[in-house]
């Protein structure tokens, strides 16, 4: 392998795994106020790279942030009905977690299913953005499409870092993570920071939803395969803790392109599931967990 | 009339009554104290007025009925429940955690003068302003949230145990900060099984038992009443 080579797959896979790093940081967020995975992420992705893709049609290339922006709006708008109607009544009523997972579930499933329905299995080519798609820069070629997207996913990730780290909401967002009975003795109302939450991951699931459906086309499933990435990429950070998912996808992203290039595509999900079995057996807190411990 | 006017207070966790229609009076400026065995319903007579629980409508607040809305509770009325066990936030920094209990406080100059002000309280807390909050002492734990709910100005105070679990000389020093607290005017309530230490320093007590007051009187009588002492104050309680 060349030097060249390598420092276009290395970029390519640092441009995927901070897409993944996006779904995986939405899962994380929803994960840590409510301690359950929401699968329903991947239908809202799916039906978010529709919405792009029929938006860029209907208005016949329009400057592509106009496209991202609706997209994200309308990532926003599903994760709120599907917090709404699936998840705000197991809230109200304190149901088991268990509820949580089943509901989300059936909407991941549901949604995938109306997205079927209407559109068939057949994969949609999102119209391309860029009149030349590719771009030197010191005799290695990369693709567009892929800087922008990286470009697009690092500064989503930097403002998500600071509004978490360093302003109020974020503060209250962690406070409610870590024990939401005594942040709402603190004065805040975390029913509010919960719907928030959902609405900041449907959000980053809107935007990445156009991202992908441009990488690879749109179809029904696109968000679900997606997702699993994400999910995966989670757990090997430390389920709910933002940093670790962030570091485990860009690995997962990089590890992917690799393996793709050295033993085929065939072989990429048995090499991620592979690794997320490893830390699962290894290191079940995963890269930033800790174990939780109390003081007496 | 009393600052909290509690008449006929039921609580019901699922079909198990836990408090039966008791009657409570909190003066203003006073420290009241709430003692009874384990089980007593102590914990849920104030998790009802913070808006914890569900209950039925029978609080009164300066002479309206208080909001059951725990944020509502901290933010309108500015009562402030510091909870059974502590209930820091580990993992969040020491100053991070006194932040959260200035939440609705949005006046930054008045958020840093209040920080100076707990700093000055605790000395300790000043030192690990940036460790997590989870690596503090048993004792430092209880002063951070006492100083947590001090962050949110409190016109009345509800501490569950800040005792328990402590060494003696600290428990004295607890107890010290508790009468500093009702000196600047704060209105305290403070839930204890140590009931010897807490009937020394409260203005009025309550009993509480089965879910019921079964007694009431200022400090002082309680201390003498023969009953208490038997129950509570025994050489078995030491
Ligand atoms: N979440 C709950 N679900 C069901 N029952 C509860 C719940 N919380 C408290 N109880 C019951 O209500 C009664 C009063 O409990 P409470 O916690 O108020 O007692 P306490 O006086 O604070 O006791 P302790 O001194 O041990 O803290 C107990 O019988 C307890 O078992
Ligand atoms: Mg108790």
């Amino acid at each position: 392998m060349t030097g060249k080579l390598f420092i276009q797959l290395l970029v390519n896979g640092i441009s995927i795994g901070a897409v993944y790093a996006l779904i995986a940081v939405g899962f994380a967020l929803v994960f840590s106020v409510l301690k359950f995975s929401n699968f329903s992420f991947g239908g809202t992705i799916s039906a978010c790279a529709f919405i792009g893709f029929f938006f860029q049609k209907a208005f016949n290339q329009p400057p592509y942030w106009i496209t991202v922006l609706v997209s994200s709006v309308a990532g926003v708008l599903i994760a709120l009905t599907v917090d709404l109607l699936g998840f705000n009544r197991i809230r109200k009523k304190n149901s088991p977690k268990i509820y949580y997972f089943l509901s989300s579930v059936v909407f991941a499933i549901m949604i995938e299913q109306i997205l079927t329905v209407f559109y068939g299995t057949q994969m949609y080519a999102f119209p391309s953005i860029f009149a030349t798609t590719t771009l030197q820069i010191g005799g290695i070629t990369f693709s567009k499409l892929d800087m922008t997207i990286l470009a697009i996913a690092i500064s989503l990730l930097v403002i998500l870092i600071i509004i978490i780290d360093k302003t109020k909401l974020g503060l209250a967002i962690r406070a409610v993570a870590i024990n939401s009975n005594t942040s709402r003795l603190m004065g805040i109302n975390s029913s509010v920071i919960i719907v928030l939450t959902f609405a900041i991951a449907g959000f980053l699931g809107g935007i990445t939803g156009v991202m992908l459906g441009q990488k690879y086309s749109v179809y029904a499933s696109l968000g679900p395969s997606m997702m699993l990435k994400g999910f995966i990429a989670s757990v090997i950070g430390g389920l709910g803790s933002l940093g670790g998912a962030i570091v485990a996808a860009i690995l997962l992203g990089v590890v992917e392109i690799f393996a793709t290039f050295v033993f085929g595509a065939e072989i990429v999900p048995i090499v991620l599931f592979g690794i997320m079995l490893i830390f699962l057996l290894v290191r079940p807190q995963g890269i930033a967990g800790r174990i939780a411990e109390e003081k007496a | 009339m009393a600052l909290l006017e509690i008449r006929g207070l039921n609580v019901y966790y699922g079909n198990i009554r836990a408090i039966h229609g008791i009657d409570l009076d909190i003066e203003e400026g006073e420290i009241t104290a709430i003692i009874g065995s384990n089980g007593a319903g102590k914990t849920t007579i104030l998790k009802a007025i913070s808006g914890m629980v569900n209950r039925n409508d029978s609080i009164k607040f300066d002479g309206v009925p208080l909001s059951m809305k725990p944020h509502k509770v901290i933010k309108k009325s500015r009562i402030c429940h510091v909870p059974e066990g502590r209930q820091i936030f580990a993992g969040l920094t020491v100053e991070e955690n006194l932040l959260l209990g200035a939440y609705n406080n949005n006046n930054k100059k008045e958020i840093k003068q209040l920080l100076e002000e707990q700093y000055d309280l605790f000395p300790r807390l000043r030192e690990r302003k940036n460790q997590d909050a989870g690596t503090l002492s048993g004792g430092e734990q209880q002063m951070l949230a006492i100083c947590r709910g001090l962050m949110s100005k409190p016109r009345v105070l509800l501490l569950d145990e800040p005792s328990l679990g402590l060494a003696p000389i600290i428990v004295t020093e607890v107890m010290k900060t508790i009468q500093n607290i009702r000196d600047k005017g704060i209105t305290v309530v403070l839930v204890e099984q140590n009931a010897k230490k807490s009937l020394s320093i409260c203005d009025y007590a309550y009993v509480v038992e089965n879910g019921r007051i079964k007694l009431s009187g200022t400090g002082k009588e309680m201390l003498n009443n023969p009953e208490v002492v038997e129950a509570y104050l025994g050489a078995a309680c030491e």
